[in-house]
């Protein structure tokens, strides 16, 4: 089996981001490392963030930092990866592509403790750059400029200092002083000796000062001080003139500032009232805001609460420091404070948003001195707040987040869909969420409005070609024509000039600022001041079809005749010529005039002989037949699209001028060949089937390109996007017929009719794979199950150190009648059910943005959920009492009891981690559906004897994968059952799947165990496993032999049972030879092998196989922690196998990976990679410079063309 | 090649000990032996399957007189089942179909003269119907339910037929009584050595049960 491993939705989680100038100037950019994906962010005006350059680079993005030389506008990025390698990029904003500056290798790849790459620090000056390890390793590189201003690094030299463990390191402000980079470290030399464990209890922190000496061009330890051992984090203080230099020393409870020769200044971290005594608070991340005149620091806890941090400083010396809460927002990986005044917040889990700044937090609030520290007998006095809202901050737009995907499935629910749905279980604790992916653009409806009958088809026009937006739209209708005027309102009109009696077949501008009315009878023509030309058909023939531009009209009669206009220079229509086709026409198009041109050259004209022509409309050989098309069947609907030539830039990659052919096949597939420029020759065919329907094709626009509308049973949009043409389904209903529409509200939108109804929308977040519709749930969703037949999903959810939901009502009560707050009437019930975080903006404490209030560790919260995805309403929800939690869930049909189907859910009581992995109880509990499987009751539950990780249903029984038991259930009256078990299994079950009399069980550790069930002895046998120990996160069962599976390591993997043990194992007879086999070292008697091997460089937490196109061949759907979604494809056929593999072999040589990590070496991270061809590699060929890809293409012996629609073509076979 | 490295005359030696090898298997007849994952071969006509070392040890027990053996006896048998088919094949051959047939409408037809078919068809239904119950039996012994191989495939198919053309009933008993015998099984009960039912103590049982030794009874 060889396999096609494609992204279809990049990760959406961020691990780290940094802000700066990197394309140069006063514009202001974010860039965020999303595991293995590097992306360049931009708010654009309207405070959108807008994804500028999206690269994947086959390695782990560990640490990022930016900085800029001295004097210089630009900033540049540095990398720390898992490659061994430093990497120092800039951003081409001509090319919208990151130049590779500098490479250095220093050590072995992966992520490795002493190799640098977890820590990164910069001078901020920008002379030098510090590269750490969590261990020993510290390497300094020294940055500069040689005499034509490049960018130069130095070698390396060394910081390290060994049996030291390093926390987090930052450069040090001195102005132009010697470089200084601070370090918290840890020693643990001693701790390491001392077997009695009082050395290790006794390890102390310190904070460690690097100076590196340029003159001698060598780094000394200069400074080294103990700190409090709960230190985390630092952050600089400005210094050189601007502040007194120094750190901020963030640790548990305090910020310390500390500073070589300075006492230490410290101050408590006010708390929230509601906290624990026993929690402590640590910051996670810090941004610091610095003017000419003034600078601050926002740090963020792990609570979400940001402060302000301010230093009172006379020269050097600091006097105080203030810490003084500011506002709230989820908890982030990174902030970033953007010049411009926005502040970017990545969140570790759920959507990031974008805040602009209010206020800075000059007003009075809750406020901690270190002026007023007090230190008594039980330690130093907390300071105390309450959460309020958001004061300072004010969220204006947010990127949506998958991060962490906990489960995913892939089923139609909807009846009127045709595509198959991903839902999706993401997010944790309040913002959790069940996510509905479909396939396609999101859109947002602008207006619908219902008309007076069936209108047949609409059009926009302008006045004159320099205006702006549209004046009218015209709606056809079978015997009338509706002229509506856009203004401030839209109005029918009846002064347009448009004959209104009678159908129309098209509306347009003509020349400057006429107006064209095409009419079966005849053309009207309604030039400037009003008066009217009417040209009229011939005897008794009409008008059947027209293609036309702003210049060039052509109409074909009834009959096949042809009559081509032209305007001329006194802006009269024309007729210029005559021409007899052999048949009825069935669609004609001209292509749009080129820039600075008279006229276009070429016309196509579609016949219903199943051929499509091109003519010429040159003066010399006017309507001559320049090519001829034939295609599977009648064409429908024809359009050019031109693509206007670009050399890269913002948006686009370097391509030639090019004009695409497409057309509508009554088929229903679009058939799409490019015309050459000069002959009219057409080459290089692509076809596609969009649907049920014959496609209507439109043109549109799109960002201010040509973009095409293809309207079959659903609508399609064809644009370009980062330089690829992409074809996307858009989620929205059927449409009849499609114009753009531009006015003052809508710059770009579309109009269009569908029903009775007319229907103005515009497109939104282009190039997105994936629309998604969001319903928030109550605590992190574990798993899912589907009732297909009622099509419902049951979910389970649960916390850890939460309060319940009466618990934490009962305590916002309290809160709001203590704080005088006015609230709380509706009980909030109906948020509840939904996790109390939609975006209701009157309550003042969204669980969403400030969390749930923090309980003790031990304590769980659990709910079981029965939602109905239709209408998005919860209609059960159950939340489990005693501690328990819920961790697996499946539906049961037990054979011959009257219940029909039943709901088994696994949970455990007070369930502890730490200090040692402890539960009082496991229980599964047996629920009956109610209502028409709308609600749950409690049938009876079970106590067993381990947590219940792993339930399914077989032959009528359940079978619970009970700790390392595997256990097989049987309903009695008041417990289950216990018929069967097998108590062989290595470690903990995780998974079960069952095909026919097998059962793949699949362990926490140690991979697959394959099993079988012997009703005549009532036995489990296992009878093959893996024989490489992996840690299982997803398993996915293939066929009767096969299963797929992904461990925590971020491969994926397919074991298949041998052809001849498999029949030998089925053809047993007697059965003694499943039951005396013996294994070697306590293994199975066989062994899987393993077949597919794949390192996706994501932990994968559910796989699934499935098919997103209707009718389309099954791939294997993955989704990932980072919120990644993506499909491994089966070749069909040796010839595509080899193809894709020698075309990924040419991009591993010729483009390798942006950050040093070598392609073959990450695929194979863990275990060789095997029959597994890399799409996303394969992709990058469309970006690589036109030179190198025609010396890949003559390799494979291809033509770029080709070799570009063989990808399309496969990822077609996907999405 | 690591084991004998650089460019010494092993490799050489080693090419050429595969060569030899392949010439001596290419003789022979690749359905009578199989290749093991570890290298060895081994005799798939004799009985008891041997293993040799190398393929000149299989060429050797191929001459051998104990395989010659084997293989004639193998071919009488395949000669055998092929006149069975072949037989089979003339049965079903006749124009009215060998499972729409009833007993009744065949005595009806007895007037059409063709003896010896209708002779063969008695003693071939009288065979079988005795055969019927036993097989059926075995079959689901040795395959728990739902397994459905080629083999149980074919003989449950083969099953029906006979069981339009005999009275059902002997055979049906037999099944139901079987099937409900896994189902204690599977519910946790054994059978001592006098063949009564007994509850498997690690096996739980709800207080309503039946119990096998009433209700099999």
């Amino acid at each position: 089996m060889y396999l096609y491993n494609l992204t279809l939705q990049k990760p959406t989680g961020i691990v780290c981001a940094i802000n700066g100038s990197f394309s140069g100037g006063k514009s202001q950019e974010i860039v965020v490392a999303r595991g293995k994906v590097l992306d360049l962010l931009r708010p654009d005006d309207n405070g959108r963030i807008q994804t500028i350059l999206s690269v994947e680079i086959f390695g782990a993005i560990r640490s990022l930092a930016q900085f800029r030389l001295t004097g210089s506008q630009k900033d540049y990025i540095v990398i720390g990866s898992d490659s061994g390698r430093i990497v120092i990029l800039e951003y081409n904003k001509e090319k919208n592509v990151f130049d590779k500056i500098h490479q250095e290798t220093f050590g072995k790849s992966g992520c490795r403790r002493i190799v640098p790459g977890q820590y990164l620090a910069i001078d901020p000056k920008g002379r030098a750059v510090m590269i750490g390890a969590c261990e020993k390793q510290k390497l300094v590189y020294v940055l500069n400029r040689d005499t034509v201003a490049r960018l130069t690094i130095s070698s390396p030299l060394e910081a390290h200092k060994s049996h030291t463990i390093v926390y987090s390191i930052t450069g040090v402000d001195c102005g132009f002083d010697n470089p200084i980079f601070a370090a918290i470290e840890l020693d643990y030399s001693e701790a390491d000796q001392d077997s009695t464990g009082q050395a290790a209890s006794e390890a102390q922190k310190h904070l460690t000062f690097y100076e590196l000496d340029l003159g001698l061009n060598h780094v000394s330890r200069k400074w080294s001080e103990q700190v409090d051992n709960g230190a985390n984090m630092l952050v600089t203080v400005p210094g050189g003139g601007d502040g007194p230099s120094g750190v901020l020393v963030c640790a548990e409870n305090f910020v310390i500032y500390k500073n070589q020769g300075h006492p230490d200044v410290r101050a408590v971290i006010p708390r929230r009232a509601d906290l624990p005594a026993e929690r402590g608070v640590l910051i996670v991340s810090a941004a610091t805001h610095k003017q000419k005149s003034m600078f601050f620091f926002l740090l963020q806890t792990e609570y979400g609460d940001i402060f302000k941090v301010t230093l009172e400083h006379d020269n050097e010396r600091v006097t105080e420091l203030k810490i003084k809460y500011f506002d709230t927002i989820p908890v982030t990986a990174s902030l970033c404070v953007l010049k411009t005044g926005f502040l970017f917040a990545a969140s570790e889990f759920g959507n990031h948003g974008l805040y602009q700044f209010q206020a800075i937090g000059d007003e009075a609030d809750v406020e901690s001195s270190s002026a007023t520290l007090m230190e008594t007998e039980e330690g130093f006095q907390p300071v105390f707040f309450q959460p309020r809202g958001l004061k300072n901050l004010v969220r204006i737009d947010q990127v949506e987040s998958l991060m962490p995907i906990m489960d995913m499935k892939v089923i139609n629910l909807f009846d009127n869909e045709e595509t198959p749905q991903i839902f999706t279980l993401c997010g944790r604790g309040p913002q959790s969420s069940l996510r509905i992916l479909r396939p396609g653009l999101a859109i947002s409806e602008m207006a619908v409005s219902q008309l007076p009958g069936i209108p047949s088809a609409v059009w926009t026009v302008k006045k004159n070609v320099t205006d702006e937006f549209d004046a009218y739209i015209v709606v056809s209708f079978a015997n009338a024509t509706l002229v509506l005027s856009i203004g401030e309102t839209v109005e029918e009109v009846s002064d347009s000039g448009f004959l209104d009696t009678t159908p129309s077949l098209a509306v347009s501008l003509l020349g400057e600022d006429s107006l064209m009315q095409v009419h079966p009878n005849g053309i009207r023509h309604i030039r400037e001041d009003g008066r009217i030309n009417e040209w009229r058909t011939p005897g008794k023939k009409t008008i059947v079809k027209v293609g036309y531009n702003r210049l060039q009209v052509v109409i074909a009669l009834s009959g096949g005749e042809l009559i081509y206009f032209e305007v001329d220079v006194s802006g009269q229509l024309m007729e210029v010529e005559k021409h007899e086709m052999s048949g009825d026409v069935a669609c004609l198009d001209i292509a749009p005039v080129p820039e600075g041109r008279q006229r276009s050259r070429f016309l196509a004209v579609g016949s219903y002989d199943n051929t499509i022509r091109i003519l010429s409309l040159d003066p010399d050989d006017c309507l001559q037949i320049l090519a001829v098309q034939s295609v599977s069947s009648a064409p429908e609907s024809l359009l050019f699209l031109e693509v206007q030539a670009s050399v890269g830039g913002e948006d686009g990659a370097d391509h030639p001028a090019s004009l695409f052919l497409n057309a509508g096949l009554q088929t229903g597939v679009l058939f799409r060949t490019v015309v050459d420029m000069v002959t009219g020759q057409l080459s290089d065919n692509r076809s596609r089937f969009l649907g049920l329907r014959a496609p209507k094709l439109f043109s549109a626009i799109v960002r201010g390109r040509r973009a095409m509308l293809c309207l079959s049973s659903r609508p399609w949009l064809g644009y370009i996007h980062q330089g690829h043409f992409l074809l996307t389904p858009l989620s929205y209903e059927t449409l009849e017929y499609a114009a753009s529409f531009s006015s003052d509200q809508c710059a770009e939108g579309v109009v269009a009719v569908a029903g009775d109804a007319l229907r103005v929308f515009t497109i939104e977040r282009l190039g997105e794979t994936f629309n998604e519709t969001m319903i928030p749930l109550r605590y992190t969703p574990r798993k899912f199950v589907l009732q297909p037949k009622r099509k419902l999903l049951v979910i389970i959810e649960s916390d850890q150190g939460a309060f319940n939901a009466e618990e934490r009502e009962s305590a916002r009560k309290e809160f709001f009648e203590a704080a005088g707050i006015g609230n709380s009437e509706n009980g909030n019930v109906d948020k509840m059910e939904n996790g109390g975080d939609d975006e209701d903006k009157d309550d003042p404490l969204s669980d969403e943005q400030y969390g749930y209030p923090k309980a003790e560790a031990e304590k769980w919260v659990s709910c079981i959920r029965v939602l109905d995805p239709r209408e998005a309403r919860t209609t059960c929800l159950l939340e489990l009492q005693d501690n328990e939690a819920a961790f697996s869930v499946c539906t049961v049909n037990f054979h011959d009891k009257e219940y029909g189907t039943l709901l088994a859910v696994g949970t455990a009581k007070s369930l502890q981690f730490w200090p040692k992995r402890s539960f009082t109880a496991g229980y599964i509990h047996i629920y009956r559906f109610l209502e028409d499987g709308k609600s749950l009751e409690l049938l009876h539950k079970t106590e067993v004897d381990g947590v219940p990780l792993a339930l399914c249903s077989f032959q009528g029984r359940l079978l619970a994968g009970i700790g390392s038991v595997l256990r097989l259930y049987d309903l009695g009256k008041r417990k289950l059952l216990r018929k069967c078990e097998n108590k062989l299994f290595p470690n903990i079950i995780i998974s079960i799947n069952t095909y026919r009399d097998r059962i793949y069980v699949g362990d926490i550790q140690e991979s697959f165990h394959y099993c079988k069930y012997r009703r005549d002895e009532n036995q489990l046998y296992i009878f093959a496993d893996d024989s490489y120990p992996r840690w299982l996160t997803a398993s996915n069962h293939i066929d009767f032999d096969t299963m797929a599976g992904a461990d925590k390591f971020g491969n994926v993997y397919f074991v298949r049972l041998p052809q001849d043990v498999s029949d030998e194992i089925e053809e047993d007879p007697t059965g003694g030879k499943i039951k005396w086999e013996q294994g070697k070292l306590n293994g199975a008697p066989n062994k899987v092998e393993e077949i597919v091997q794949f390192h996706v460089g994501d932990v994968v937490t559910s796989l699934q196989k499935a098919s997103l196109i209707p009718g389309g061949g099954e791939c294997i759907i993955y989704g990932t922690v980072m919120g990644s979604v993506g499909a491994f494809l089966p070749f069909t056929s040796r010839d595509d196998v080899d193809f894709f593999s020698h075309l990924e072999m040419h991009m591993r040589q010729e483009h390798p990976p942006l950050c040093g990590r070598d392609h073959m070496a990450y695929r194979s991270a863990y275990f060789p990679v095997k029959d597994v061809i890399d799409g996303d590699l394969c992709e990058q060929f469309p970006t690589l410079p036109a030179d190198l890809q025609r010396k890949i293409a003559d390799e494979l012996d291809r033509t770029p063309g080709e070799i570009m629609k063989k990808l399309e073509e496969i990822r077609n076979k996907i999405i | 090649m690591s084991v004998f490295g650089g460019d010494s005359w092993g490799r050489e030696a080693q090419y050429r000990k595969r060569r030899v090898d392949d010439l001596i298997i290419d003789g022979l007849d690749s359905s009578s032996y199989k290749k093991l994952s570890n290298g060895k071969f081994t005799c798939l006509l004799c009985p008891k399957n041997p293993i040799f070392d190398s393929s000149l040890m299989l060429s050797m027990h191929n001459k051998g007189a104990r395989h010659l053996a084997a293989a004639a006896k193998l071919k009488e048998r395949e000669i055998s089942i092929e006149n069975e088919a072949k037989k089979r094949i003339a049965l079903s051959n006749c124009p009215v179909g060998y499972a729409a047939i009833s007993i009744t409408s065949m005595q009806a037809s007895k007037s059409v003269s063709r003896p010896l078919i209708q002779q063969t068809r008695k003693a071939v239904s009288e065979v079988l119907c005795k055969q019927a119950p036993q097989q059926i039996g075995d079959n689901i012994g040795c395959h728990s339910l739902g397994v459905t191989s080629g083999f149980s495939c074919n003989t449950s198919v083969f099953a029906t037929k006979v069981a339009e053309i005999v009275p059902p009933l002997r055979k049906l008993d037999f099944q139901e009584r079987r099937e409900r015998e896994l189902k204690f099984t599977a519910a946790g009960w054994k059978r001592d050595c006098t063949g009564k039912w007994f509850k498997d103590e690690n096996v739980e049982f709800d207080s309503d049960d039946e119990d096998p030794n009433v209700c099999l009874r």
